[in-house]
């Protein structure tokens, strides 16, 4: 089967044509007919070959080779793709080849039978949509079709023609296609034509005019086909005008159910909904006992969900036993204004009449339409069998556990009856201890065998004569079957108590799931970590692992896996095939692989996350190896990655926003250094080049004291220059955020060391000391950048105190990070400036004429950088007087076996 | 007396003039190049003692003269850079630059690593006369033979990886290794796991064979570049 997989370089190539294209979808237009031989593909050939006169890029993607001849001479001239041949089981099929169609990518491209199936190992199943491929590719598509191909119309062909046709197309590729050209002739005509042998060869021609070609047939087909079209007209100019109108005014609803006439109903209902042109919706009314269907029940109620699903209607489901009143319920919240529903077949005994579904719901509903469809087949109960096959399951833990129940109810009543406690609380302990075996074991069975046993021991110890299994007592077998029916309903009543608790238990479940998504999804900080937590609730809800992955701006696609198993399963989903899927759902924006008609062949099914702007991300839920999804929880899912995309949007939107706000900030700040800086520059500037010059022209007027201090002035000036050059370097490299610095482990020792290295200490009448505990305590840093911090702070320190106070310096290990403290015995900070003592251009002498050495940028800058480093910078006061300035960097661990 | 002869390779005029004015007072020999095809000629034609380029040349990159200067001879060379080129300084070291010194550099700073810079080149003439399976560097004796290590003549006990250091730090005597080198050297690979036990054996290699340690007197460290012996 793998054989058949397209592959992955293909999908590649594809895509890359694709990427060149502009995003205009392409116009399909359809030929329409009401049987074979009415001469679609005729008219789409001439139809072509009069697009090729006027110069449009025309190429044949595939047409039928069992045409008349006068329709494959039709062909000259026009330039074929040649097809794709698939071996499947022994025989050579040749299909349409979709990946050079694309290759070629004309203007417009010619498909024969839109209705076909694909061969096994296509990239597709049916062949629509390998045309919606093509259209998604901006490529103009004509293709043909006849009547009893189009699905809602599927049952009324067959009953009028006796012939079930397999291969359909849903209504919306012929509502929604942008042309449809009626093929018409009269029904004589086509007779006449077969008879001719144009249309079948001579022994096909007879079995097909005997079966099909009947002239009452083809009236039927072609009034059909003429009506829809006339309904298609009509549709499409509703939905022009004021579809929203018109559709809130009729609300049809059915049930789903695995009942085999179900399919005639949703079919009904559809053909309903589209004449009365209404919201069409599709409920499912998931019970305990649907819970449980199996084999081909469970295959019918998929199928029938997928054709409701394919006719339009948008599927709901609901929880809860009773189905009528979920049913009425749900139509009185969302305005349904007609039912359709089958007969159904599940009176049950005769004893217990149970009420029909149908007269349930009218009693529960009071002006909503019910329409009934009558069933013609057989009685159908499909509950009652799957039921009963699922719930008896053989254990010996069960059996173990009855027993034990009936012998301590038995030792019990021998106790009691020791006492001359009465019967009747003896027949009460048996049916409390049937109560308790219902509740503890598995299956009804448990509780029924347990009831006929109660009643036999109670017969053989209790009533005389005692020790028999006789009874003399004409009463006794009132008492028995009374004991007997009580047992047995408490133990079924017990049982359906426990199925409904384990309901409501999965229910809350998923209702936890669905409420948490949110909430979690809001808590993530990043695009990858909103995914994440998307994948983890889809995880958590199908229970399986999960793979997600980020839209790539550029690059490939690389899958990241949530699992909360321990087994590593990644390398069995990321193999080039796989990705191969999850590259066509990323530029197709659609779903694809395991269980759906698009590279069924895939292990995972692929989803993609939406956002307005395309697809933001892809989930991939493996199926390979798990069961599969049914409706309920697929629609859980497609919730929980909707929200995703939403949440994912939002975060777009917002981030979009924080970065022009930021731009916005960082220009004005650039603004104002500059200002700051032309104005700061300028008194060290003029005290130097007026130093210089004075010393140039008046040298001999100087001695050498007085040259000496001007030397010295000059000196001290371009120092503090250095210096604010040093910071405003730094500036440049941490405004952009943490791009740009450099993370190493470095030894704190070695750091300070080298900071105080740019401290003058002979200038300076400070002490300063070093305080480190472990010597070899190391941190994450950009060491050029930490220590202009500490260079900052000491002489922040230095200048800010006065001369003799100490200045310590010191780095202590607390958890995982290095807290650096740098503490003097100062005068201390006002509370109120150490609010400000961050911001930039703010400066603790603000007011004060002298304001010159200081740009009030070194703090602000050492917050910036300890930010940057992901640490923390803080101040407060230092006991009993002065400063602190704190700051945390990422610890290193050092492993130092080697 | 023999004046030794620098090679000013440095396209800045005032830069320049700095630093021959500095070189004339110290009564250096010395030769200007404003541009790196002109220093790799005078390189050979003038053959100098030692070499000071500045990495921002207008016309080739600092590494490539490097380069072109190693395949031939193994005169010092002293990288002078700006501050914001610190991933180029790592660069033009492992190509086999000798020392950097970084913009703003105050001129007693420049001549210390000069003359450490000459001094190399000179013990290394040396070097090749004895059998050099002694090391001695002040206080500091390597006998490479007993694999033994003293410090004022006492006998001092390292680990295999100390010992590894310090040899290796003792053979390019003189020159700034950058950790990866190290690395490369002591380790076999440059893991960044190993950064931080490089560190760590470097602090106690230093505790044992410094006095001082918030002083050193043999292990220079140059922080976010590397390490170097220093000839005392």
């Amino acid at each position: 089967m793998d054989d058949f997989r397209p592959s992955p370089e293909v999908f590649l190539r594809e895509i890359n044509i694709q990427d060149n294209k502009n995003s205009i979808e392409g116009k399909l237009k359809i030929f329409f007919g009401y049987a074979a031989g009415v001469g679609k593909t005729y008219a789409m050939l001439k139809a072509a070959h009069q697009a090729k006169k006027e110069g449009i890029d025309v190429v044949v993607g595939y047409v039928e080779k069992h045409q008349r001849p006068a329709t494959l001479a039709l062909l000259k001239g026009l330039e074929i793709i040649p097809e794709k041949e698939y071996k499947y089981k022994g025989i050579t099929l040749k299909e349409f080849d979709i990946d050079k169609a694309l290759e070629r990518n004309p203007k417009l491209i010619l498909i024969d039978e839109l209705a076909h199936t694909n061969a096994e190992g296509s990239r597709h199943k049916k062949r629509y949509q390998d045309i919606k491929e093509l259209l998604r590719a901006g490529i103009d598509v004509y293709t043909t079709v006849n009547v009893q191909h189009i699905e809602s119309l599927n049952d009324v062909v067959e009953a009028i023609t006796g012939i079930a046709v397999n291969e359909r197309i849903p209504d919306y590729v012929f509502d929604y296609a942008d042309k449809v050209s009626v093929v018409d002739i009269e029904p004589e005509d086509l007779i006449e034509r077969l008879k001719e042998g144009k249309v079948y060869k001579e022994i096909q021609a007879q079995r097909a005019l005997g079966n099909f070609f009947t002239k009452e047939n083809l009236a039927a087909l072609r009034e059909i086909a003429l009506r829809r079209t006339a309904d298609r007209l009509n549709r499409t100019a509703v939905n022009e005008g004021h579809e929203n109108a018109v559709k809130a005014k009729e609300h049809i609803l059915i049930c789903i159910s695995s009942s085999p006439s179900n399919e005639r109903v949703i079919r009904t209902a559809a053909r309903m909904a589209e004449a009365f042109h209404s919201k069409f919706t599709a409920l499912f009314v998931e019970t305990v006992e649907s819970k449980e269907l199996q084999g081909d029940n469970l295959k019918r109620l998929r199928k029938n969900i997928h054709l409701a699903e394919q006719l339009g209607a948008e599927i709901t489901t609901v929880y809860g036993d009773d189905m009528a009143l979920q049913i009425a319920e749900y139509a009185k919240i969302s305005g349904v204004t007609k039912i359709v529903m089958g007969r159904t077949n599940h009176k049950t005994g005769v004893v217990f009449h149970k009420k029909n579904l149908a007269d349930k719901l009218i009693e529960c509903i009071g002006n909503i339409d019910i329409y009934i469809i009558p069933d013609n087949q057989p009685l159908y109960k499909p509950k009652k069998m799957s039921v009963k096959k699922e719930t008896f399951s053989f254990s010996w833990i069960d059996i173990g556990k009855m027993l034990i129940v009936l012998v301590i109810s038995t030792l019990t009543c021998l106790i009691f009856a020791k006492y001359n406690v009465s019967e009747a609380n003896i027949i009460t302990v048996y049916i409390l201890g049937v109560l308790i075996t219902a509740v503890w074991t598995n299956g009804q069975m448990y509780g029924a065998i347990s009831s006929f046993l109660g009643v036999l021991t109670f017969n053989f110890f209790f009533t005389d004569p005692k020790f028999t299994f006789n009874a003399i007592d004409p009463s006794y077998p009132i008492t028995f079957f009374i004991m007997l029916m009580s047992s047995i309903i408490s133990s079924s009543l017990a049982i359906k108590v426990k199925k409904q608790a384990k309901l409501s238990a999965q229910k809350a479940y998923y209702t936890e799931i669905l409420l948490g998504t949110n909430q979690k999804l809001q808590k993530g900080r990043t695009e990858e970590e909103i995914l994440k937590i998307a994948a983890g609730q889809v995880s958590l809800l199908l229970n399986r692992p999960v793979l997600y992955c980020l839209s790539p701006k550029c690059n490939k696609i690389k899958f990241n896996i949530f699992d909360n198993s321990e087994k590593n399963v990644i390398n069995d989903y990321t193999t080039l095939e796989e990705y191969g899927v999850a590259e066509w759902v990323l530029k197709n924006n659609k779903h694809a692989g395991a269980s759906t008609n698009t590279l069924p062949n895939a292990k995972c099914l692929y989803l993609a996350v939406r956002g307005a702007s395309g697809v933001l991300g892809i989930i991939g839920i493996p199926c390979d190896k798990y069961p599969l999804l049914d409706s309920f929880e697929k629609n859980l899912m497609i919730a929980i990655i909707n929200e995703c995309g939403i949440v994912l949007e939002k975060k777009h939107i917002s981030d979009e926003k924080y970065a022009m706000e930021m731009e916005a900030k960082q220009e004005k700040l650039r603004a104002n250094l500059l200002r700051a800086i032309s104005h700061d520059l300028r008194t060290p500037l003029t005290s130097i080049s007026g130093n210089a010059l004075m010393l140039m022209e008046n040298n001999k007027y100087f001695d050498d004291n007085k040259k000496n201090e001007i030397y010295t002035v000059i000196y001290d000036d371009a120092m503090w220059l250095v210096n604010l050059t040093e910071n405003l370097l730094s500036i440049t490299r941490i405004e952009n955020g943490t791009i740009n610095i450099n993370l190493q482990p470095e030894l704190i020792e070695e750091v300070f060391q080298e900071a105080l290295k740019h401290i003058d200490r002979n200038k300076v009448n400070h002490t300063i000391k070093v305080d480190i505990d472990d010597e070899f305590i190391m941190a994450y840093m950009d060491a050029r950048l930490i220590i202009q911090v500490i260079i900052n702070i000491v002489n922040n320190a230095i200048k800010y105190t006065f001369d003799g106070s100490e200045i310590i310096l010191s780095a202590k290990r607390i958890g995982d990070t290095v807290s650096i403290k740098i503490s003097d015995n100062g005068n201390g900070i006002s509370d109120q400036s150490k609010e400000h003592i961050f911001d930039m251009f703010y400066t603790a002498s603000q007011g004060k004429a002298d304001s010159r050495r200081g740009l009030g940028l070194g703090l602000s800058l050492c917050r910036s950088i300890i930010l940057a480093h992901k640490g923390k910078i803080d101040v407060y006061d230092n006991i009993p007087n002065g400063t602190v300035f704190e700051f945390t960097l990422k610890l290193v661990e050092v492993n130092t076996d080697v | 007396m023999y004046k030794q002869k620098i090679l000013i390779i440095e396209d800045d005029p005032a830069i320049s003039n700095l630093i021959k004015t500095t070189l004339e007072t110290q009564n250096y020999q010395y030769h200007t190049a404003k541009t790196g095809s002109e220093a790799i000629i005078d390189a050979v034609s003038y053959n100098p003692d030692a070499i000071i380029l500045d990495l921002g040349l207008p016309d080739m990159d600092g590494v490539t003269i490097i380069n072109k200067v190693r395949s031939w001879t193994n005169t010092p060379i002293i990288v002078v850079s700006a501050r914001s080129e610190d991933q180029d300084k790592v660069e033009a070291l492992d190509a086999g630059a000798d020392d950097y010194i970084t913009k703003p550099f105050s001129i007693d700073e420049f001549l210390a690593r000069l003359r450490v810079a000459l001094r190399r080149k000179n013990s290394e003439g040396e070097k090749s006369d004895t059998n050099n399976s002694v090391y001695v560097n002040g206080g500091l004796k390597i006998d490479y033979v007993a694999g033994c290590v003293y410090v004022d003549e006492n006998e001092i006990h390292l680990t295999p990886i100390e010992y590894k250091l310090l040899c290796l730090l003792a053979k390019n005597t003189g020159k700034v290794l950058t950790h990866n080198y190290i690395l490369k050297e002591v380790w076999g690979s440059v893991i960044a796991s190993d950064t931080p036990s490089l560190r760590v054996f470097m602090a106690t290699l230093r505790k044992k064979i410094e006095k001082d340690t918030s002083n050193p007197q043999y292990i220079q460290t140059h922080i976010s570049v590397g390490y170097r012996m220093i000839k005392v």
